[in-house]
């Protein structure tokens, strides 16, 4: 087999001591700069591609490729430990990580997110090598349509994230695709809801919303309760180090996850948070715990880590066999190839099979050395929690900002910044679900462009929809997604009325 | 729920709060949308239809809303220290005000101390000097070793040598 | 009044003090775009050849590069130190975000780099050359679905204009617009849709690959390397060009721009550039002085007919 042979000339070529020092130098620093909340893979490659320039290319592109999975992985630390994503892929990691964290599992869950992201970008990184030219032909199949399609079903899936209250579910989505609709519409070129405000017109970005719901209303809703002091954070409980229940309830989540994220990832339209919504709903269906979900399931996080590192390998897919830069972190992998003079499109596999194979050889000791890296500094990281909280936040809330201002030093977005905190701060303390928003503010434009393309092109004919077998099976799905749950709550209807009722009363 | 008579509860303030602002961002969404050139092209679909549907989506959740203000009881929400929250709140504001005149350092710095005030660490001649040092160092890694573009003041040019 | 009352803040909160640095290039975009990478090649050669000592990029980014432009022609009046990056993209964001602030506000140097449009086809498609194309639009405008780059931007401007040069009305242009340019690439791979409209260094790599079909390009005389004719010698007359700028303050002197200009004529002349653009890829379309100033004004002109043609801006 051709391939193997050049994947195992490209390892040895980067088992060399010096390469391997590139590697783990770029893995330092991808997670340190991927901590920050605000600052993801993107930005943190387009900051630290100047550092790589000047060695020799292979150094380059190894500590590259360190570069960018630690700052897909670096996200998830913050994630779970202090209920502040590094960027939105981490978003669902919070959800249970954190709750897993505040009882004092914040270990465990460390753990499963680092090994279920090693999982997953192995395999991952390995179907890159063998399938992409398979993935990348029924990825250029999906349309508008067929985006629109899966938007429904991302929708409808992900609305178990919503918690226990659909009408605070609902109002906080609606806010969050009220929140979507700020900005020039991309089809026609006009400014909705900007009010004349220029900073506006590129609408709202979704790091500067999750930042600020989630860390900064994070800090607000923590300093609120000081005064009841019921916000005890148990720094360890138990061990450190995952169960054996740990690792029977995560290791087929890991493989879900990455079943999921890999495809989606490999989507020109798809993004890495997309596959975390739907591994979440899917770990949420299938857990044999589910009355766990909310309250700290491992599952939630092994799950969506997964599914997160595995796309970020599945965007490399149309970037190395079509050339096609799908998102602003590919955009920045291309630049990192042009300072090579290489220009990647669908005859770099032919024309430089050495530098492709080094590329994924590069991946994989990356992906080895994170784990290296991360799984004994988890006792350390732990720790963090027991740093007292004026300290703690008053750090959290300097590298909140830092993200936002060295992104973009505008004083509307730190007021953005600001009030987008305080909102969420008023929503945990009425109960409103604060991940809904950032979704709408992910979902809704998407789903709103595909759907207006997907018109277009059939010049409004409706029934276009549902006229592709992708579409169509996709919207069954969200169709089935959406009524099977409600006729099972019908079947068990016992608990389910009385529920009902002590909702209605 | 029948023969319930709703008037012998106080209604839910936060939850009709909620019903009002809903009621009021539908509103305006609604009037913005009112004012777009209608362009869907081919596609039947502008983008005031789509901002519309949000618009009556709002409408529609905030009655729900208003409705379950008074049907339902009302969760009381944990009781907040509000001096807490505004110290933070503040810190944030400072920043924002002396982001671009005092440099990254001094804002930042005030911004950490404030932060660590609503957090109950009241001495500021200890905070506001820890956090200058802890934002300069900050920046001096982020803007200095990784080429970030953070706004400096005169703390930034001393150490910067510029 | 809420207008006044951002601008009178930003005004405030970006006096920045004057850094002792020669240049402050400002890239009205997010690091990592085409303005952006212009900037910082344009940081590493002024620096690399010793023709300023030290050269800053600050990014600025939003609407098209208009918030980076109203920004900068409103803080910077008569420094001759501050240096802004744009292009033709700003001359349509401009007119369709009713910009306040317009490239009249700034003083212009050089044009830099440029590229030109390319029409393409996926190679499975039965349209073979660009008269079959203009055919199909001719009898059926909305049947041919265009994917590019945003609404108003150089892809729609081009589409518009070869509409009306074909004699077809450009509202009834069947335009789909994409974010980026390789979201807009799968579309016409997967034959999505009709046809596509982009840079031709988006295409190049495919259409050596043979997945797709160049059908013509928007430059005035054929391009070396690319085998397709113009729209021009297809009977269309479109000439486009999607350049990118270096503008200085406004309100300098005329012998600070004219040092400006000498620095930036060295930097084009200098070899770490010529390297930098081949492998960037980008066209060397230098032009300075009075012949960009009437090149600018025409493409102004035109590009302001063609979006009220097309219906985005009134």
């Amino acid at each position: 087999m051709e391939a193997l042979s050049f994947l195992m000339q490209g390892l040895s070529v980067a088992m060399d001591p010096m390469l391997l020092l590139y590697a783990l130098i770029g893995v330092t620093l991808g997670t340190a700069v991927g901590v920050l909340p605000g600052i993801g893979p993107a930005l943190t490659v387009a900051l630290l591609l100047p550092v790589t320039y000047g060695h020799d290319p292979a150094g380059s592109l190894i500590m590259f490729a360190g570069i960018y999975y630690g700052g897909m992985y670096g996200g998830s630390t913050t994630s779970i430990l202090l209920n502040t994503p590094g960027e939105s892929a981490s978003i669902i990691t919070a959800l249970e990580g954190n709750k897993m964290a505040r009882a004092g599992r914040g270990g465990p869950a460390l753990a499963t997110a680092a090994i279920g992201s090693f999982i997953a970008g192995l395999i991952a990184t390995l179907a890159l090598a063998f399938l992409a030219p398979y993935v990348v032909k029924v990825a250029l199949a999906f349309g508008p349509r067929d985006y629109f399609a899966l938007m429904c079903l991302s929708f409808i899936t992900v609305s178990s994230a919503f918690g226990d209250s659909a009408r605070k579910g609902l109002i906080s989505l609606f806010i969050g695709l009220s929140l979507a609709l700020v900005g020039i519409d991309q089809l026609t070129g006009q400014a909705r809801l900007a009010f004349g405000v220029p900073q506006l017109l590129d609408g709202i970005e979704v790091t500067t919303l999750a930042v600020a719901m989630f860390a900064l209303g994070e800090a607000f809703f923590v300093a609120g309760n000081r005064a009841t002091g019921d916000d005890q954070v148990i720094a360890i409980k138990g061990s450190v180090w995952m169960t054996a229940q740990d690792w029977a309830r995560s290791w087929k989540a890991w493989l879900r996850g990455t079943v999921i994220g890999f495809p989606i990832g490999a989507l020109p339209a798809g993004g890495a948070e997309i596959g975390t919504f739907l591994s979440y709903a899917a770990e949420k269906r299938l857990s044999k715990h589910p009355e766990e979900f909310g309250n700290g399931a491992i599952e939630g996080v092994a799950g969506p880590e997964a599914a997160n590192n595995a796309s970020a390998a599945g965007t490399l897919v149309p970037l190395l066999t079509l050339g096609l830069p799908t998102s602003a972190t590919a955009a920045i992998m291309l630049a990192g190839f042009q300072q090579f003079g290489l220009q990647p499109g669908p005859l770099l596999f032919v024309t430089n099979p050495q530098l492709v194979w080094g590329l994924i050889a590069s991946l994989l000791i990356a992906n080895c050395m994170l784990l290296v890296l991360n799984l004994p500094l988890i006792g350390l990281w732990v720790r963090l929690l027991t740093i007292p909280k004026p300290w703690l936040y008053a750090g959290i809330m300097v590298f909140a900002t830092l993200g936002t201002i060295g992104a973009n030093p505008s004083p509307v977005e730190l007021a953005m910044l600001l009030i987008f905190g305080l909102m969420g701060y008023l929503m945990r303390v009425h109960g409103y679900p604060i991940a809904p928003v950032v979704v709408g503010l992910i979902l809704g434009p998407m789903a709103e462009q595909q759907l207006r393309r997907a018109l277009s092109i059939a010049q409004g004919d409706v029934l276009t929809l549902v006229g592709s077998p992708l579409s169509a099976t996709l919207l069954a799905f969200s169709v089935l997604a959406l009524v099977v749950p409600m006729v099972l709550r019908m079947r068990g209807k016992g608990q389910m009325l009385s529920q009902l009722a002590a909702e209605e009363d | 729920m029948s023969g319930y008579n709703p008037s012998q509860r106080r209604p839910d303030g936060a939850a009709l709060a909620m019903a009002g602002l809903l009621a009021v961002l539908g509103g305006v969404i609604l009037w913005d949308a009112a004012r777009l050139h209608q362009t869907g092209g081919y596609s039947g679909v502008g983008p005031g239809d789509v901002a519309r549907w949000i618009g009556y989506a709002l409408l529609a959740l905030a009655v729900w809303s208003g409705v379950a203000a008074f049907r339902e009881t009302p969760v009381r929400p944990p009781r907040q220290d509000a001096v807490s929250v505004l110290w933070v709140a503040g810190g944030l504001g400072a920043q924002i005000l002396l982001l671009n005149t005092a440099g990254f350092a001094i804002a930042t710095g005030l911004l950490f101390a404030f932060t660590a005030r609503g957090f109950g660490k009241r001495n500021l001649a200890l905070t506001i000097p820890v956090g200058i040092i802890f934002a300069l160092v900050v920046y001096l890694v982020f803007a200095g070793l990784l080429k970030l573009t953070l706004p400096a003041g005169p703390l930034e040019h001393l150490f910067l040598g510029k | 009044m809420k207008h006044t009352l951002f601008a009178g803040m930003m005004a405030a909160a970006l006096a920045l003090p004057a850094h002792a640095t020669d240049y402050m290039i400002m890239a009205p975009a997010s690091p990592g775009g085409g303005w952006d990478q212009t900037a910082r090649t344009m940081q590493e050669v002024l620096q690399a050849d010793g023709i300023s000592s030290s050269v800053q990029v600050q990014n600025v980014p939003g609407a098209g590069g208009t918030v980076g432009l109203a920004q900068f022609a409103s803080q910077n009046a008569g420094k001759a130190d501050q240096l802004i990056v744009g292009g033709f993209v700003m001359v349509g964001a401009i007119l369709t975000n009713a910009s306040p602030v317009s490239l009249a506000d700034v003083t212009p140097i050089a044009r830099l780099t440029g590229e030109y449009e390319a029409i393409v086809v996926p190679a499975s498609s039965d349209i073979k050359d660009i008269n079959g194309l203009v055919e199909k639009l001719k009898a059926d405008p909305g049947a041919v679905s265009w994917a590019g780059g945003s609404a108003g931007g150089t892809d729609h401007i081009a589409v518009g204009l070869i509409a009306k040069a074909a004699g077809v009305d450009p509202t009834k242009i069947n335009y789909i617009a994409y974010s980026g340019g390789g979201e807009a690439l799968a579309a016409i791979l997967g034959s999505q849709v009709t046809a596509g409209i982009s840079g031709l260094g988006e295409f190049k790599a495919q259409a050596d690959a043979g997945a797709l079909r160049i059908l013509a390009v928007t430059s005035d005389e054929r391009i070396a390397g690319v085998d397709a004719p113009t729209l021009k010698e297809s009977g269309l007359d479109v000439v486009l060009q999607n350049w990118r700028m270096v503008a200085a303050a406004p309100g300098i002197t005329d012998e600070q721009k004219a040092a400006i200009s000498a620095d930036v004529e060295k930097m084009v002349n200098s070899d770490a550039w010529k390297t930098a653009l081949e492998t960037k890829g980008w066209a060397n379309t230098y032009l300075a002085g009075d012949a960009f100033k009437a090149q600018l004004d025409a493409d102004i002109a035109s590009t302001s007919t063609v979006l009220k043609d097309i219906g985005l801006v009134k």
